[in-house]
């Protein structure tokens, strides 16, 4: 068979029109591997909010070989809004105990920083979740990241295709990041944890209320770029008090009676996500962070405390995550 | 406290670029805050105020519009409208707003586009609203929200006239307007911009209602701004927090609703002078001046 000069334009021509359109699917999104061979993780039982949570998560954060001393601490905690009644965000009480305990342990300053995505009133979210009379009566300083000076910052991975975001100071100089989220079903993105809690470093004040930029470049996609780019350093989720659902906000409370403690992010998720009874490699951060972010397999995965036990009934989710539950 | 200790605060607080950075803490120039900073300030400060609005020209963006702070991309954000409404008073500044309310018009939320309305209404369907009716975005290429919608009304209106380019305006503004009406909560009230998700009913905030319902003094007489003042007058009373507690009190002026209590709340609110957030140390000086600051704001009670 021979081949005609035309035949090769117009091949040549198609081929190269295919490569164009695959390239972006079939290149990596990423051009490091932060995973470790072996991620921590510990699932302490705590049934209540209370002054023992102090005790709780020292003894919990000393089964792991941190050394904080001298560093600066800042702590994330989800905290969204506030309605009466609703386990929205993570409990004051919990992010007060992990204050008490990074001092303990050496921290040279701890600094609780968030950017509520739904509320522009940080302050008012502050008092009516009962942060705000605790951070005076401590000492502890809050920052607003929703408003913090803004640094741009090129994006470690490609999932969203954005180049680069503008990030607060305070998480980009934190010598220790610690995640600290609230254990809920999301109607957008089937969970959100350690890694979804991150949106809340993205700042209001430059992207708007709700973030709604990191909806558009989707969710699942730019949680992988900000973790990417922000590295955890730790994990303390509140899931003494969890959420199932339609949430983040207007789903129901749902006890769980566990704080997970992880010095991996995708190890603590996966582990969250076994104890609401769903598989995480369903969901896409965890099957994806698992290849260059953290270990999801509990093989690699030193359990500490607790085991995983996955609930008997699991956590309620929109119809269009029931894929996630875990056969 | 008085009022002139809010005041002379916030004037401390300027930095020698003439603008105001949104936290006390940082150095970095923003546009929201130095627009309050300048509308609270007012005439009294003059040597304050010629430098904050030197700062705003300098900042304007090649296109027209402003940034959200200095360094910013020039895309241009939902921050032009509040720049206009501040500098409506500043002779120098008139090319310079006319500019930027060009940029204004020529802005609008992802809806605007007939393919975003065709995916709104065919396949992305979980939060309830009218694609038809959209107003302005946080910025460029982003979807509708209640608060760059409500300010954009209110710059808009402060053109005296259609003429000069401006002849879309008022459709811009009524096409705004039913935007906001849509977005309501179902028992009254705004958040963000989101009334029912998946089903369910989801809360209004104080500032986005406050915000809102100044926007649409002039506009709407219909039951929903009842409810929403209703909202705001339950809700005022028991707030912990200066920003809404300001916006609260200048929506309740506006709609000559009483405030005394409100203010009383506002004047006795400890730590104020200590508030880190710049804004709402400026917001707490207008709404305790909340005549002229709604005068400022284009909005007669």
């Amino acid at each position: 068979m021979s081949i005609t000069r035309r035949d090769f334009i117009i091949g040549t021509t198609a081929l190269g029109a295919g490569a164009s359109v695959s390239a972006p699917f079939l290149l990596p999104k990423y051009h490091f591997n932060r995973r470790p061979k072996r991620s921590r993780v510990a699932i302490l039982p705590a049934g209540q909010y209370s002054q023992e949570l102090d005790q709780v998560l020292l003894k919990g954060l000393q089964l792991f070989p941190l050394d904080v001393r001298g560093k600066t601490v800042v702590l994330k905690p989800n905290l969204v809004d506030y309605l009466p009644g609703d386990a929205i965000n993570a409990h004051p009480t919990l992010v007060l105990a992990a204050v008490e305990a990074f001092r303990r342990l050496g921290a040279k300053s701890v600094v609780i920083a968030e950017g509520p995505g739904h509320q522009r009133d940080t302050q008012l979210v502050l008092c009516q979740s009962g942060y705000e009379e605790s951070l005076r009566c401590e000492k502890i300083r809050f920052v607003d990241l929703n408003r913090d000076e803004l640094i741009r910052t090129p994006l470690r991975a490609s999932y969203t295709g954005m180049k680069d975001l503008w990030f607060p100071r305070t998480v980009l100089d934190a010598d220790f990041l610690v995640s600290m989220p609230k254990i809920k079903t999301h109607h957008w993105s089937g969970v959100t944890l350690a890694m979804k809690n991150m949106f809340g470093i993205v700042p209001g004040a430059r992207y708007g209320w709700p973030k709604n930029i990191l909806h558009w470049k989707g969710i699942q996609e730019s949680i992988l770029d900000l973790c990417a780019t922000v590295p955890i350093h730790f994990v303390i989720a509140d899931g003494i008090i969890a959420m199932e659902g339609n949430g983040p906000l207007n789903g129901t409370s749902r006890p769980l009676g566990k704080i997970v403690l992880a010095d991996d992010p995708v190890a603590a998720d996966s582990t969250c996500a076994r104890l609401m009874g769903f598989d995480p490699l369903r969901i896409m951060h965890i099957s994806e962070g698992a290849r260059f972010l953290g270990n999801a397999e509990p093989a690699h995965i030193d359990q500490l405390g607790d085991t995983v036990r996955p609930p008997t009934i699991p956590f309620r989710v929109v119809p269009e995550f029931v894929n996630l539950y875990a056969i | 406290m008085v009022p002139s200790d809010v005041s002379a605060k916030l004037l401390r607080r300027q930095l020698p670029c003439g603008g105001w950075s949104a936290l006390l803490s940082s150095a970095q120039p923003a546009l929201e805050p130095t627009c309050y900073s300048l509308l609270a300030v007012g005439s009294q400060a003059v040597d304050a105020r010629e430098r904050a609005q030197a700062f705003l020209l300098r900042a304007q963006n090649p296109n027209g519009s402003w940034p959200v702070f200095v360094g910013d991309d020039r895309n241009g954000s939902w921050l032009t409208s509040l720049v206009a409404i501040t500098l409506r008073d500043f002779v120098a500044a008139i090319p310079a707003r006319l500019k930027g309310l060009h940029w204004l018009l020529s802005n609008a939320g992802k809806e605007g586009d007939w393919f975003w309305r065709w995916k709104f209404r065919t396949s992305d369907r979980h939060v309830r609203f009218d694609p038809d009716k959209f107003g302005w975005p946080w910025f460029p290429d982003a979807v509708s929200w209640v608060v760059p919608t409500a300010f954009a009304i209110l710059a808009l209106n402060q053109l005296p006239c259609s003429c000069g380019g401006f002849d879309l305006g008022p459709s811009r503004v009524d096409r705004g307007v039913e935007m906001l009406i849509d977005r309501a909560c179902p028992g009254g009230g705004w958040n963000a911009g989101n009334g029912v998700v998946y089903g369910a009913a989801v809360a209004p905030h104080v500032d986005d209602t406050a915000i809102a319902l100044v926007a649409l003094r002039d506009r709407v007489q219909d039951s929903l701004l009842q409810t929403s003042l209703e909202y705001l007058e339950r809700t005022g009373p028991s707030l912990t927090a200066p920003w809404s507690l300001a916006w609260a009190i200048l929506a309740l002026a506006a709609h000559l609703r009483p405030i005394t209590l409100l203010r009383g709340a506002l004047l006795t609110f400890p730590d104020l002078v200590y508030v880190e957030d710049t804004s709402t140390l400026a917001l707490a000086c207008l709404a305790l001046d909340h005549e002229q600051a709604l005068f400022n704001l284009g909005v007669s009670p």
